[in-house]
């Protein structure tokens, strides 16, 4: 592709740079935050969030508020959306939107295939799904028997399809860990995307690239955390980690040998970026790892909208809308449960 | 002394042995049932003040297992629905066994372990230190849980035989008295 992409960018998404720019200009603010925070009660919440840009959105609900009320509204809010994004958008936009989903899919996906083997009934678990992770077949997942089944008839249709193959033959799906599954396909899903970004060059290789990348250290860092003391072997491990990071191969190989945190914190100390995260967990706020990486995360998904013409920007809308959202659900469980001694907590995104 | 309480008897020498004999029997069966009840009341006591602490920490540990919970949801998302649909089998279980003070038996829960944790996979990629933390304030709260059981059903079997040696005893103090 041509290297000057402001000259052709906005003929065919200069419309939608431009909307999820004005909704990123939206978001909660410390401010905003700080007032949150204050609130006696959920109804107190509710009358703050009025005066910001969710506006009414809880007109409707009955009484009493609930904390999941509040998360689903925000969802389907969240949800709306997008959809609004990806019905506008034209290619390569639309694949983009494609790949962002294919996440929540996967998980979907996941649970179908966790109560079909159950024989659960496919209402109850399409309501727990995640709504950006939609796809058409997603109703007829109780016809199949089996997970080889499943795939062969359904699976093979949908986006996924590349990261089943990817990870395996038929036959194993059925003997396979459901987490270790979660896993592998998001491994393949990551490297795909990875790949879709870099060949399309231009400034989206140089935004997407970095966050893809620091996605994929981060899973392996947390993967290996979590698995010390577990019955995950670490070959089985290795499997599980994404290639597309710094941390390839040399890291990955460090860190599949790795057995407690020590080790994990001299791996990180070879690269340059993850020291300084590394050094920041414990001290005095008591945070975990997976905090650090949390506001990492938050601080890059920000840096994305410095630069124009590229679809960075509706990666990190989505992303930190989240953590808006997990930020909001968090001060509302501690005003609901009177625990306010962390209620500040949540990670500042502006 | 006079009215309902009197006992016909016959004036002799052996009528007297045999009152005296009886008046002997009654005061010992007193005496018995008196340590009886002293030994059910002391342990109704103790058992009154376990319930009271016990209950007193239930209350904080719910507090912190609740607020646990959503501390993983904020890191972890909401892994809810995965684990309700994996649930197999109990991995925590109660036996039941018998305990016996002052001639009472009673029954005492004892929880064990049982087979591995299934759920020790989830929250690989997220949060899994936080369902770590999770899970054992959960397992702290099932274990109080047991206890508290434990001690409301000796407490609940206890007030009735307290009672019943109770009300013996001021019979058995009415029959020595006449």
């Amino acid at each position: 592709m041509l290297e000057c992409a402001e000259l052709y960018f906005n003929v065919d998404h200069g419309y939608l740079e431009g909307l999820v720019r004005g909704c990123k200009a939206s978001l909660l603010t410390q401010q905003d935050y700080i007032n949150l925070a204050q609130c006696e009660t959920l109804e107190d919440l509710k009358i703050h969030l009025q005066t910001t840009d969710y506006g009414n959105f809880l007109a409707n609900q009955t009484n009493p508020l609930t904390v999941s009320k509040i998360d689903t509204e925000m969802r389907k809010r969240l949800c709306r959306e997008f959809d609004y994004f990806r019905n506008n958008s034209l290619e390569p936009l639309s694949t983009f939107f494609t790949y962002m989903t294919c996440s929540y899919m996967i998980d979907n996906v996941i649970l179908l295939m966790n109560g079909a083997l159950q024989k659960k009934s496919v209402k109850e678990i399409l309501v727990k799904c995640h709504p950006l992770g939609r796809f058409t077949e997603m109703e007829a997942v109780n016809i199949a028997e089996t997970p080889s089944d499943l795939f062969n008839a359904i699976l093979v249709e949908t986006p996924l399809a590349p990261f089943f193959q990817d990870c395996m033959s038929e036959n194993t799906l059925d003997e396979l860990n459901i987490e270790l599954l979660r896993n592998k396909l998001y491994k393949s899903y990551l490297e795909a995307f990875y790949k879709f970004c870099k060949n399309h060059g231009d400034v989206t290789a140089e935004v997407m690239c970095p966050i893809l990348e620091f996605e994929a250290d981060r899973r392996a860092f947390i993967i290996t955390f979590n698995s010390f003391g577990t019955e995950l072997s670490k070959e089985d491990r290795e499997t599980l980690y994404p290639t597309i990071g710094k941390l390839y191969p040399e890291g990955l190989r460090l860190l599949a040998q790795a057995e407690d945190f020590d080790q994990m914190k001299r791996v990180a100390d070879h690269y340059g970026v993850y020291k300084p995260l590394f050094e920041a967990v414990g001290g005095s706020g008591g945070k975990t790892l997976e905090d650090v990486f949390y506001e990492h995360e938050v601080q890059i998904n920000v840096l994305a909208f410095n630069r124009q013409f590229h679809y960075g920007v509706f990666y990190a809308y989505v992303k930190l809308k989240e953590q808006e959202m997990r930020n909001i659900v968090w001060i509302a469980e501690c005003i609901s449960q009177r625990h306010r001694t962390k209620i500040n907590s949540y990670i500042p995104i502006l | 002394m006079s009215g309902k309480d009197r006992i016909e008897i016959f004036p002799s020498r052996m009528a007297q042995t045999i009152m005296k004999a009886r008046l002997k029997g009654a005061q010992t069966g007193r005496n018995l049932l008196k340590k009886k009840s002293d030994a059910l009341t002391l342990r109704f006591r103790q058992i009154l003040k376990k319930i009271i602490e016990t209950k007193m920490l239930m209350g904080e540990v719910m507090r912190e297992a609740a607020f646990s919970l959503a501390e993983a949801k904020f890191t972890a998302g909401d892994f809810s629905t995965t684990v309700i649909q994996n649930v197999n089998r109990a991995q925590v279980k109660i036996r039941a066994k018998k305990d016996n003070v002052a001639g009472v038996t009673l029954p005492v829960f004892e929880h064990y372990h049982e087979g591995t944790d299934s759920y020790e996979l989830t929250g690989l990629a997220r949060g899994g230190e936080q369902l770590a933390k999770l899970k054992r304030n959960y397992a702290k709260a099932v274990e109080l849980l047991v206890e508290l059981a434990s001690l409301q059903l000796s407490f609940g079997l206890n007030v009735p035989l307290l009672i019943s040696s109770q009300s013996w005893m001021r019979e058995s103090e009415k029959s020595s008295i006449g």
